[in-house]
Parts: C-alpha cells; structure tokens; sequence
C-alpha cells in the first residue's frame, strides 16, 4: 500500500472517528482523542500532531465548529460540536466505509462485523 | 508546572498558526496529557516527556495547521490574468532574441523582467505556497533576482570601460586577460551583504528554520557556483574553446572570486537574522 493511500485511509477513518463521537455528545480536543483511543481498544490513537489539523480542517469544510467553554475543572476548553452540515457527511461516511470493508472481505477475508 | 503556551509559541515561531487560538488549545492538550501522566505516577520529568511524545515533528505540525486553516481558492485574478501571461509573453520574447542571437542588453532586461514578475505571481499567490518555497525558494529568488539585478546595473555604469567585459561569462581570453576593476567587484561584494540579509530577513518572517535561512540567503553564491561549474565549461567546449582548459588557474581563480567572498558576504549579511525573535505574549 502505498503511502498516499494509507495516508487517505487514516484520514478517512479518523473524520468518521471524530463525526461519530460528537454526533454524541460535544467534546473537547484531549476528550476526543482519549475516547478513540479507548473504545477503539487503542487501535485508532490519536496525538495532538494528528488530531488538530484533521479537526481544523473539518472546522473549516463546516462539519463541525468550536466554542471555548470551562471544562468540570474549571479550565478554558475548545469544545467541538456536529454541525448540520457534519451531521449530513456522516451517513455517507459510514456507508462509504461499509463498501470499503465488504469489498475488503470479498476480496481478503477482512470481515469488519 | 510547565508553562505550556510559552512552550508551543516558542516551538511554532511560524507567524501563520501563531494565533492566540490555537496556541491555547494546543496548551491545553499538552497540558491534560501532562496532568494524566502525573497522576499515572510519572514525575515531573517524565510527565513531561509523555506530553512531549505527543508532537514528534513541531515544524510539520505547524505546517499542517496552517494547510488545514488556509482557505482554498483558485489562482486569483491578478495572477491569472497579468502575471502568468505576461511572463509567458516576455519569456518567448526572450527566448526569440536568444535564438536569433540578438540584443544583447535588450535580452538581459527582458530575462531580470521575467524574474521581477515571477517574484509578483509568487507574492501573489503567497498564500498558497508550502513552507520550503515560502521560507527557501522565495526569499533565495528575491536574494538572486536582487543579486542579478545589481550585477546588471553595474554592467551598464561601468559599460565604458573595457576591462568590465570580465564579467561576459563567455570567457573569451581577450576579456579574461583584460582583469576584473575593482570597484565593480567591491560594490559587488557589499552588496552581497544586503541580499543576503534581506533573504535570511525573509525566510525568518516565513518561519524558516536556521538551516533554512542559511540557504536562503547564500542561494545567489550556490547559483554562481553552478554557473562556474556546469554553464561555462559546457559553453567553452559546445564553442570549442580551448582557453578554459589551457588557463585553469585563471578558471579556478574566477570560481573562487565569484563564489567564496560573495557567499561569506551574503552569510554575513544574513547573520543578524539567524537568531529567533522572541513572541509577543498574547
């Protein structure tokens, strides 16, 4: 595979990743990555160096915005929640992903149920 | 604890993502895996290792901000319309007087021209250059455009005397053995001192690192030498001009003299601007 396509993937996986936690509930930066990295059982991990760029470019295609709140401690917290347009990206998104894995099981066994 | 705003701005020095937004929420980042590390045991110094561990590469990531921030736009107007097509038409212009062999100061100003508008679209379309153009490329093209420029007027003051043809890198030996004035080569030499401050100046301002500004700023020397070092041989042997080899000393000489100094000045003139301008606190 080559870089340019891994690179696409983790891209991709990591825009649905954010779409889908806070089609949940709104979170902030640390929050975010923490709860891939936790309930993906750390296989999707991300570092400030990969979250930040990815939620700023969401930010700027509108798919999700920020507002600065305190957080329970009390500290100044970025919280990024869905907007309309993000909440509209992510259907396609998971149906894309599903294609992707039927196509990869077809082909090698790589079931994602 | 860490002051971790002060430790982002110092390591993101690039003015484009150095805005007061982002600077706190990447803080804020470092400092919950900080926080977590401390209450996983870690002490001071590990903790802060562990937060560290969290950007590998400072100057990518401040690359990739200011990639995701930037707003996309097509080429703008200004390039699409007077810049692009005007260097493409002073380019043939060019080209054409080359092939035809003709006018030969006519030809110089036609090529520093097609330069200057290079350097316009570039200024143009800042916005959309990735950080080795916009801190190497771009303040190097302004050093050698500057650097050419001034070699040329030169040429044309001191037209008159006869001993100026040194410069003609033809190399034929009534020029060669005709020596070089030295005003012309003094001149030359200071100003070298200029371009290469105003080229480090520039790659700084863009975020270039150290490295960076060095390179930026002896681009007009690296040029030369490859001038010295692949043009002219090759020219003298395409004309079948048998001075090169027959001179080498000479040869050596003129590498030397339009190389080594002019580089030692430009890294001179660069020198005030390879240290790191302290941020503005927020």
């Amino acid at each position: 595979m080559t870089k340019r396509i891994r690179s696409k993937i983790t891209r991709g996986s990591g825009e649905l990743a954010i779409l889908s936690l806070l089609a949940e509930q709104s979170l902030y930066g640390f929050e975010i990555a923490k709860q891939i990295g936790e309930r993906t059982g750390g296989a999707l991990q991300f570092t400030l160096a990969s979250l930040y760029p990815l939620l700023y470019e969401m930010e700027k295609r509108g798919w999700v915005e920020g507002r600065w709140e305190a957080n329970q401690a009390g500290r100044d917290r970025r919280y990024y929640r869905l907007t309309a347009t993000g909440r509209k990206q992510l259907a396609p998104l998971r149906e894309e992903w599903r294609s992707f894995f039927r196509a990869l099981d077809s082909l090698a066994g790589v079931s994602h149920a | 604890m860490p002051d971790w705003r002060k430790l982002v701005r110092e390591r993101m020095p690039s003015l484009a993502v150095n805005s007061h937004d982002v600077v706190t929420e990447l803080a804020a980042h470092l400092e919950e895996a900080y926080d977590e590390a401390t209450a996983r045991g870690f002490d001071g110094e590990k903790a802060m290792a562990f937060a560290l561990q969290q950007v590998p590469d400072w100057r990518a990531l401040a690359e990739n901000i200011r990639r995701a921030k930037q707003e996309k736009h097509p080429m703008n107007n200004l390039t699409k319309k007077v810049w692009l097509p005007g260097i493409a038409v002073v380019f043939a212009v060019g080209l054409l007087l080359l092939i035809l062999d003709r006018a030969f100061v006519l030809q110089q100003v036609i090529w520093w021209t097609c330069m200057v508008m290079l350097l316009c679209a570039a200024r143009s379309e800042a916005s959309r250059l990735n950080q080795r153009t916009r801190s190497v490329w771009l303040p190097g093209f302004v050093s050698l455009t500057a650097a050419s420029l001034f070699l040329f007027a030169e040429e044309l003051v001191l037209a008159h005397d006869s001993s100026f043809y040194f410069t003609d890198i033809s190399l034929r030996p009534d020029h060669l053995s005709s020596g070089l004035p030295r005003s012309f080569y003094v001149g030359w030499l200071l100003a070298q001192v200029l371009f290469g401050a105003v080229a480090a100046y520039l790659s700084r301002r863009a975020g270039g690192s150290h490295r960076a500004r060095v390179l930026a700023a002896v681009f007009p020397a690296i040029v030369m030498f490859a001038l010295w070092a692949l043009v002219i041989p090759a020219s003298a042997l395409a004309e079948h001009n048998t001075f090169l080899w027959n001179h080498r000393p000479y040869y050596l000489l003129g590498v030397f003299v339009w190389v080594v100094p002019p580089a030692i000045a430009l890294v001179a003139g660069a020198m005030p601007f390879l240290r790191d301008v302290q941020p503005v606190q927020a």
